[in-house]
């Protein structure tokens, strides 16, 4: 009752290994696209870890930032979506109805972090590659917008068997696939209405802010940045 | 791919579809059963939709890390002696980590998730092959198993009972446990044999400074998570190096981990990798000058009084001039030679004195000069002078359980110059080796053209294959005897490294086999009981699993367990949580003591092939975090996964820097030539600011000519291009000790899923 | 110009629904074989997906939203100027009004064909349709597609009925003339007009009320067209001006269309006496002023745009202003403004090839204006690690084509079938105003020069 989910990640952590982005492909059944689809700018990656260089040589920095769907409470994919495929759960999450969507890519455009993948082909696996697709998740089809769902099916699996056992979800209890791979546990997912869940804690941080949270768009996912070394803190 | 293509049109031929439901009736259907009938796999249980849980190993790369695996039912085509059924079973659907397990802690890499697509590869071998063409024309026509073990049993008891001239060598990828045991044991038990292990990255360098330096010949157990402070000579430790799980679990509790407290992370090397990218502070450092970098840093913390020289104890007294305080190696002295500024060295020095535990890593290119194994041991001696060797939050050893009597006898030999030696012997009297086994390795990707390998297996007499894949040392086997999955198999692994505490993994199949594939141990110990004699009583075990439950025997008998009172609740609980793991070894057991026996090691600059008039650039090859040492390029999810650095996927590339682009008109994208005295490639380029001017890297792993759909014909292998040199006093290639030239070809393209837009950019420092 | 008789309008304006040329057929197997190509093309998307066009992450929209948008902005030659004209009772615009309004129809129709075409799963369009389904489900009535859905679809019917409204009496004209299968024809088709008075009042009355109504429904109409854009949080689209801005540009790009087309059918079916130099001096003054009134909005535009400094909005600025689409963007203010401006603006140059030339580049450069709108914004939006770039494929070359030719095809067969300028309006304009209307006709051709 009441759940909403988000999540916390830790960019002081995150060391752009991209666990993530494959295990996200692993769990939810994302097709790879080939190379002459990948070079024509429709490789499909819930999630993916975004690179940018500071500075020039020798006094180079880097950045990764993993960005998926920021499953926004003010979600800009959700009013321009004339089926309601694209459309607000109960407990906070930007769902998305393959099988009502009717591809008119408006979602898509209004989401301003681009984070929704268009199926311009049917997707398709190489026997027995097929063999791989998690039945927890449907396949989608030619036409339709897909995107990163939060791992909805654990969230289910989850709630339903707390149900069964009459109990609440325990903080910690869900996992989605990239948080569960991320070696350096740079991801947290919780229930941000329980004010003591990990990730509510941890979004409060100091170090944390939202991506282009200026555009009203109310993410659910909180970025705790990369801190510089302070050796006296720690002398 | 010719063959498979081949295997499917005859299978068409005779395709019968038949419902099974349950696994023994397809099984009794075809072949015989005992060779099909895997144990341990609980299909009763599976309850449709309902997924369960069953423990494996990574076998993706040496680390070892535990997994989870989850099964569901589902309906599979599978072939057996031909025949296609669609038979219900459990199916492997994710793979994740296994939280029990000590290295990795239920968390894996990108290729340990995609370590999936193995067992579901199109490409897949599914049928025992015989070659049918020319050696290496890819032509193969598919046989039995009856027929491929009689063929490879009438070359084999020629062999083992002298009949025959020629020895037996064995040529695999670094094996553990009893499959290296079984392997081991059989090849030696010939008259006349060797057995050689191959891998590119091997950590050959690492280990043999380790064994010299602290007398454990293992790659380190990094413990970052309580480390405060660290210095990295060119590992990339969070991505492919060593145990990258395990470290960057560790990585992540160093920086946030610890409230107060995160610590500081330095990495020298010349091109950013993906570890660098998260240093706090880069630097550029000269190649092959990482050992001069380890000891100026040495020099200031014993100069300055930080450390005194003798707290290195054996470690320090392997560099020469350590006990005399390296006044060679003062930081003003090295500068010039590492391009590493006074100042700097000696900050880092005293900020590493000021927030112990600090740990000093090396790793990947810094390993691979001719001077790295002085590189090394001096990064050892920095450790050690830290007072991390053997610390929490520095590098530890943990005990390694050796599965065997380890008294084969056998001419055992591995790395590169093992690989060299057998290439240069099969060129010259071809007929001394009778028979070639291979198993896991691809030597002719992955050893420079100039040591001629291909030609040299072109030449042995007859070659049989345990391979999955008709990659470019297979392509080359008379028969090919195709492995099950590791999902598949039974798995034991005894890794020795990513945890302190000794750790044998283990787990029964995953999943029912898909194609009519057999294990390799289990087709070995066959072999064995067919040739009987010496063999017969070396290898008593009727299975594979047998022996891995002989060795647990030994094991319950020599570390005992709390929580199992007898040998067969040890065996069991084992395969549950998927191994066994000794407790936490306290810090004071991983300490190196005693005296070492080798004799100091001097610095001599790194040596690299090629002019630097006529070569002017330095060729810097790097572990690609996807495709790793090439062996995952098969895989379409690591294909198409973006590099972490440069976005690019479904091919390869060359890293410049800018200004050397400039200079020599080249944009990005363009297509160059790269040529070293050993052989030429072309690669788009990438031009990126996080390489030094002199330096041109290229990542490891496409270039195939032969290894399936996705792979093959794509990019170039930089391997290739290597000159054929090795890392003094260790016989490891100093993969990074070639020089280049590069010029631009014309337009070139390649894939980025980042976009590449710099110049449209200003504002925004996305590259 | 002498006056003609009713009997000489009757010949001259019902001749092209009787003689046909060979030219004719040539150029309508041209255009046909292009459409089908075109469909053809479209079957391929349908069945083998999107993919086959060069849209992309994160460019989803492009050629076929631009031409939505155009067609769209097109349709405004027609019913909106005639219905203003109409009712400022604009006495020149009488030879004028039905070849407008056909406009409108026709580039309606074909506007309304690209949000299906663009469609992911065409074959579900369906679904943006408010029928109760099974499933209980309604369209999303926040979207603003689904005000596309409503606007266009009011505005089609209007468009159709005030355009077949004024064509009773023609019908029966030609009901009277004609015999057999051709009488039975248009005699259904006048729905009985006799051309009683009451029948005239009717339709008179009828005429003034579509005409007002339609005028805010054709606002509306671009107004919910540039909402497409303007409502979703993207930089350079998410604008207060984009409403007008869009309604101003598709009067100016219809007016445009109805000068090309006025001076097609003038050369093609001889109408030289009937669309006359005034009523391309007349449309030109209006090009002039709707030039303007574009160079305003775009001025206005870009300067807030540009002021502002937003981080984001200014990466599409300088895209558009000087980067990858700085070619487009300055053929586009040639094509606009600096073209037309001063052949319209100077008398001597304002002559029927004047205005043409003027209107062929306002076409050129309104479809380009569309795709800058739409595409810059998309290739640059927000974090630059997911921008992307565009080009178009054949598939889009050629659907884009094929819709130019439909629309000349379409409006052949119309010219054959319907007299293309409406035959009682006339007749009554020149009965009614005979001697205003030639005071007139005679100053502004003396002052234009003889044709
Ligand atoms: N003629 C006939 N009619 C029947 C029945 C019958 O046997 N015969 N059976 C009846 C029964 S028992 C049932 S349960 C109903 C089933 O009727 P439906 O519920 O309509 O079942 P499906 O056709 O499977 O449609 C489910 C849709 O959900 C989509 N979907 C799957 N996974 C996901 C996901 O993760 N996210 C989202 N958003 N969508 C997903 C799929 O694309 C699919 O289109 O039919 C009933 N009607
Ligand atoms: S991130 Fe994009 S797709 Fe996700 S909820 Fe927000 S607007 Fe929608
Ligand atoms: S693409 Fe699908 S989900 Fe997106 S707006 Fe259109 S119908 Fe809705
Ligand atoms: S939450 Fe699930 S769906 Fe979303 S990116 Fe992570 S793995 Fe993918
Ligand atoms: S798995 Fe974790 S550390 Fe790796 S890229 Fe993803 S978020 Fe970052
Ligand atoms: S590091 Fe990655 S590839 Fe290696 S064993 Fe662990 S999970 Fe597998």
């Amino acid at each position: 009752m009441g759940h909403q989910w988000g999540m916390v990640i830790d960019l002081d952590r995150c060391t752009g290994c991209e666990a993530c982005v494959v295990a996200c492909h692993a769990e939810n059944n994302i097709a790879t696209v080939g190379d002459k689809q990948a070079a024509g700018g429709r490789a499909k990656h819930w999630i993916r870890v975004e690179r940018y260089y500071e500075g020039d040589f020798p006094d180079v920095k880097v950045k990764f930032m993993p960005v998926l769907c920021q499953q926004c409470d003010a979600a800009p994919c959700e009013p321009v979506c004339p089926t309601f495929a694209s459309y607000h759960t109960d407990e906070g999450l930007n769902g998305q109805i393959y099988n009502r969507c009717i591809g008119t890519r408006y979602c898509a455009n209004a989401c301003p972090y681009n984070v929704r993948f268009f199926n311009f082909y049917n997707p398709a696996w190489d026997k027995p590659l097929d063999l791989q697709l998690n039945p927890d998740v449907s396949v989608r089809e030619v036409g339709v917008m897909e995107k990163c769902t939060f791992c909805l099916q654990r969230i289910k699996a989850a709630e339903i068997e707390a149900a069964a056992e009459k109990r609440d979800v325990k903080d910690g209890e869900i996992q989605p696939a990239c948080v569960q791979s991320c070696p350096t546990n740079a991801m947290v997912f919780g229930d941000l209405s329980d004010p003591h869940s990990r990730a509510s804690r941890m979004a409060a941080s100091s170090r944390g802010n939202k991506l282009m949270e200026e555009l009203g768009t109310r993410p659910k996912i909180t970025y705790l940045q990369r801190e510089s070394w302070n050796g006296d803190e720690n002398a | 791919m010719p063959p498979v293509e081949k295997n499917r049109m005859q299978r068409r031929d005779f395709l019968k579809i038949s419902a099974i439901t349950g696994a023994s009736a397809a099984l009794d259907a075809c072949g015989s059963p005992d060779h099909q009938l895997i144990r341990f796999i609980p299909e009763e249980d599976l309850i449709p939709g309902v997924a369960t849980w069953k423990p494996s190993v990574c076998t993706v790369c040496p680390a070892g890390c535990g997994l989870l695996v989850r099964v569901m039912e589902g309906d599979a085509e599978v072939v057996r002696n031909g025949q296609l059924g669609l038979m219900q079973m459990g199916l492997a659907k994710k793979l994740e980590g296994n939280p029990a397990h000590p290295i990795n802690q239920g968390k894996l890499c990108p290729r340990g998730q995609a370590g999936l697509q193995v067992t579901y590869h199109p490409d897949r071998i599914r049928t025992p092959l015989m070659r049918s063409g020319a050696r290496g024309s890819g032509e193969f026509k598919a046989i039995s198993w009856d027929e491929a073990m009689k063929r490879l049993m009438a070359q084999l008891s020629s062999l083992h009972s002298g009949n025959s001239h020629g020895r037996l060598v064995f040529l695999t990828s670094s094996l553990r446990g009893q499959r290296k045991n079984i392997a081991v044991t059989f090849t030696g038990a010939f008259k006349n044999s060797q057995y050689v292990e191959f891998a590119f990255f091997d950590e050959r360098v690492v280990r043999t400074a380790n064994a010299a330096s602290f007398r454990h010949d293992a790659p380190p157990t990094v413990d970052l998570s309580q480390a405060n402070y660290i210095i990295s000579f060119g590992a990339n430790f969070l991505g492919t190096w060593n145990s990258p799980v395990a470290q960057s679990l560790g990585y992540g509790q160093m920086r946030q981990g610890r409230p107060g407290t995160r610590g500081k992370f330095v990495q020298f090397e010349p091109r950013i990798s993906q570890t660098g990218a998260n240093a706090d502070e880069w630097f550029a450092c000269a190649p092959g000058a990482e050992g001069l970098l380890a000891l100026g840093i040495a020099h200031v913390l014993i100069a300055d009084k930080l450390r005194p020289a003798s707290s290195a104890g054996a470690a320090g007294e392997l560099v020469e001039g350590w006990s005399g305080g390296l006044a060679e190696y003062a930081p003003e002295k090295i500068e010039a030679q590492t391009g590493v500024k006074a100042e700097t060295i000696t900050r880092i020095a005293h900020e590493a004195a000021a927030h112990a535990p600090a740990v000093a890593l090396i790793g990947d290119a810094a390993a691979a000069h001719t001077n790295s194994l002085f590189n090394t041991v001096a990064t050892n001696a920095l450790n050690a002078l830290l007072g991390s060797a053997g610390k929490p939050g520095g590098i530890q050893f943990g005990s390694v359980w050796n599965s065997g009597s380890g008294k084969s006898g056998v001419q055992e030999s591995s790395g590169a110059a093992a690989v060299q030696a057998l290439a240069a012997q099969l060129e010259s009297d071809p007929s001394s080796v009778g028979a070639l086994l291979i198993y896991g390795a691809n030597p002719v990707f992955a050893t420079p053209a100039a040591w001629r390998v291909r030609q040299s297996l072109e030449k042995a007499p007859l070659i049989a294959s345990f391979g999955s894949f008709i990659d470019e040392t297979s392509i080359l086997a008379d028969l090919i005897l195709p492995d099950h999955s590791s999902l598949e198999s039974w798995i034991e692994d005894t890794p020795d490294s990513g945890s302190v505490r000794t750790v044998v993994s283990v787990a029964p199949p995953a999943m029912l086999p898909l194609h009519d594939t057999r294990p390799m141990p289990d087709v070995l110990l066959d072999l064995a009981h067919e040739l009987g004699g010496n063999l017969a009583t070396a290898l008593p075990w009727k299975t594979y699993d047998d022996a891995i439950q002989a060795d647990f025997a030994a094991l319950y008998k020599e570390k005992g367990s709390k929580d199992a009172k007898a040998a067969d609740d040890f065996w069991s609980n084992a395969q549950q949580q998927g191994g066994w793991w000794g407790p936490e070894e306290p810090a004071a057991a991983n300490e190196p003591g005693g005296k070492s026996t080798a004799v100091p090691v001097k610095y001599a600059p790194a040596q690299f092939d090629g002019n630097p008039g006529e070569f002017p650039f330095y060729f810097m090859p790097f572990p690609s975090q996807m495709l790793y040492d090439g062996s995952l390029a098969g895989l379409p999810w690591m294909q198409e996964a973006p590099d972490p650095m440069s976005t690019a996927m479904w091919g390869t590339w060359v890293e410049l820097n800018p200004s050397t682009a400039n200079k020599l008109g080249i944009k990005q994208a363009d297509l160059v030539e790269i040529t070293s005295q050993h052989g030429t490639l072309r690669a788009p380029t990438m031009i990126t600011p996080g390489i030094a001017p002199d330096v041109i890297a290229m990542p490891i792993g496409q270039g195939h000519e032969s290894f399936t759909r996705y792979a093959s014909n794509r990019g170039a292998n930089p391997i290739s291009i290597l000159a054929p040199i090795s890392v003094a006093g260790t016989g490891a290639l100093a993969w990074a000790a070639t020089r280049v030239k590069i010029s631009r070809v014309g337009e070139g393209s390649v894939i980025l899923f980042g976009a590449s837009l710099r110049e449209e950019s200003p504002d925004l420092k996305h590259r | 110009m002498a006056t003609k008789t009713p009997e000489q309008i009757n010949e001259d304006l019902l001749r092209p629904l009787s003689v046909v040329s060979p030219r004719y057929f040539v150029a309508l197997a041209i255009f046909l074989a292009v459409v089908i190509v075109a469909g053809s093309m479209f079957g391929r998307q349908i069945y083998d997906g999107l993919g086959v066009t060069g849209l992309n992450r994160p460019v989803f929209w492009a050629f076929y939203i631009t031409n939505f948008v155009f067609w769209i902005g097109l349709s405004h030659a027609g019913t909106l100027i005639s219905a203003i004209l109409r009712l400022c009772n604009a006495t020149w615009r009488r030879p004028v009004t039905r070849c407008a309004e056909v406009i409108t129809v026709f580039s309606l129709s074909i506007g309304a064909s690209f949000p299906i075409i663009h469609l992911g799963r065409p074959w579900l369009a369906f679904w943006l349709f408010p029928y109760p389904s099974e499933r209980g489900i309604w369209p999303n009535i926040r979207s603003p597609l689904l005000w596309d859905f409503f606007a266009i679809n009011t505005y089609l019917i209007g468009s159709v009925t005030f355009l077949l409204l004024p064509m009773l009496p023609d019908f029966a004209l030609i009901r009277d003339r004609a015999s057999g299968f051709r009488k039975r024809v248009y005699g259904f088709l006048a729905l009985g007009w006799r051309g009683t008075p009451k029948q005239w009042h009717r339709l008179e009355t009828a005429m003034h009320i579509m005409a007002i109504a339609i005028i805010p429904v054709a606002v509306s109409v671009h107004s919910i067209v540039s909402w497409d854009f303007a409502m979703a949080p993207v930089p350079m689209w998410h604008s207060t001006i984009f409403a007008p801005y869009f309604v101003a540009g598709a009067i100016f790009s219809g007016i445009a269309a109805l000068i090309i087309a006025m001076a097609g059918l003038r050369k093609f079916l001889h109408l030289q006496e009937y669309l006359r130099p005034i009523h391309f001096q007349n449309l030109g003054k209006l090009l002039l002023v709707m030039s303007l009134l574009w160079f305003y909005f775009v001025f206005s535009e870009r300067l807030t745009g540009w002021y502002g400094n937003e981080k984001y909005e200014m990466s599409v600025f300088w895209v558009t202003q000087r980067g990858s689409f700085a070619p487009l963007f300055w053929t586009m203010v040639f094509c606009n403004f600096l073209l037309p401006v001063p052949i319209l603006a100077i008398k001597k140059l304002r002559t029927i090839t004047g205005t043409v030339i003027a209107s062929i580049g306002v076409v050129i450069g309104m479809w380009i204006e569309r795709f800058l709108i739409i595409v810059p914004s998309l290739t640059r939006k927000y974090l630059p690690f997911s921008w992307g770039t565009y080009r178009p494929s054949w598939t889009e070359i050629i659907i884009t084509a094929g819709t130019f030719a439909a629309m000349a095809l379409l409006y052949m067969l119309f010219a054959k079938v319907v007299p293309i300028i409406a035959v009682w309006e006339l007749k009554a304009g020149q009965s009614v105003e005979r001697e205003h209307l030639e005071t007139i006709l005679a100053a502004s051709e003396a002052e234009a020069g003889a044709d």
